[in-house]
């Protein structure tokens, strides 16, 4: 079994220091790892990120974070992301981390996501050019967390996103606004290379659990919808076969 | 400034978004027999505040009804299982 942490949503900014130090600080008592699942910032400004990694320097445990909508409103998402990076942080987008927990290998493949709405009310990357870049955008994006996945062999495996790849976690949102929080073409990546759990923010309003076309269980766990520092999630397999990390894009040890 | 209620709540929604003050895209904004109303949740009684601020900036004068409530972070719940 692993325990897995995770949040999303926590929008940092200057005004943020101290809100979360006492919440996190117990973590690794609690959990193996820290997801992180986006809109790290409120408008994406290096200083913010650079409050949050120093809030994050309590937590004794991985963390493993996508940017997400918000971390790329100033244009200073590669900034973001060194903030943390610096910190011992992994990032991921379009990429994937493997730790070795407990004797065991997690895997985590990382893309923030983009929108284009769900099976039966989606876009098409049909029409004018800026019409078809946000769909193409979102196939892209898609793409490469299957690709993640796909040569990801670890014994556990989560996805981690930002925007959400099905509609039972958006409940609770306005159905005008469902195309703007996430895409079937996420679950379909999913699905098709497979994972044991998948985690995502984005939708403030929504609902915690849903499950791709699969089974695959997904998990909303922003901040305002939890309403609180963290969800811990124990995930157990019962049908396993042992994977050791092959060809990875990153080993981080747990000590 | 178009003061069609739709069209007023449409701009308010787009400062809230965009003011570097506040960059919320979830307050919701109801005008109401010449009221302004600001509802849902907010990180700190700053952003509270300047939420409103931000609207009377673009509405001097306005009747504002500010029902912002700060989110207070509880204790986490107890881990659910997962299993395959």
């Amino acid at each position: 079994m692993i325990k897995i942490a995770a949040i999303a949503d926590v929008h940092f900014s200057e005004d943020s220091r101290g809100r979360f130090r006492a919440h996190w600080s117990g973590l690794h008592e609690v959990a193996d790892i820290l997801l992180i699942g986006g809109d790290l910032t409120t408008h994406g400004a290096a200083n913010q990120a650079a409050v949050l990694a120093q809030e994050l320097e309590v937590v004794k445990i991985p963390i493993i974070a996508v940017l997400g909508n918000h971390d790329y409103h100033a244009g200073q998402e590669d900034k973001v992301r060194s903030e943390l990076e610096r910190k011992g942080i992994a990032v991921l987008e379009g990429e994937h981390a493997i730790f070795t927990v407990n004797g065991k290998t997690v895997g985590i493949a990382g893309t923030k996501g983009f929108g284009g709405g769900f099976a039966g009310a989606c876009g098409s990357a049909f029409g004018e050019p800026e019409m078809k870049s946000f769909i193409y955008y979102t196939e892209q994006l898609a793409m490469q967390l299957e690709e993640s996945l796909r040569v990801m062999q670890a014994d556990y495996r989560i996805a981690l996103l930002h925007y959400s790849p099905v509609k039972e976690t958006l409940a609770g949102e306005r159905l005008e606004i469902y195309p703007f929080l996430g895409s079937y073409l996420l679950a379909e990546a999913i699905d098709t290379a497979g994972a044991d759990l998948v985690v995502h923010g984005h939708a403030h309003h929504g609902a915690e659990k849903g499950r791709t076309a699969r089974g695959i269980p997904v998990r909303n766990v922003a901040l305002p919808l939890l309403g609180c520092a963290y969800a811990l999630y124990n995930l157990e397999k019962f049908n396993q076969v042992s994977h050791q990390p092959s060809n990875p894009a990153i080993i981080y040890p747990i000590d | 400034m178009n003061s069609d209620y739709q069209y007023l709540v449409g701009e308010l929604q787009h400062v809230l978004a965009t003011d570097q003050r506040v960059n919320m895209l979830d307050i919701k904004v109801i005008v109401r027999n010449g009221k302004i109303y600001l509802i849902g949740q907010v990180p700190t009684e700053q952003r509270r505040n300047a939420v409103e601020g931000v609207v009377l900036e673009l509405l001097p004068g306005a009747e504002v009804r500010n029902e912002l409530t700060v989110l207070e972070i509880k204790t986490p719940r107890q881990p659910e299982n997962i299993h395959d």
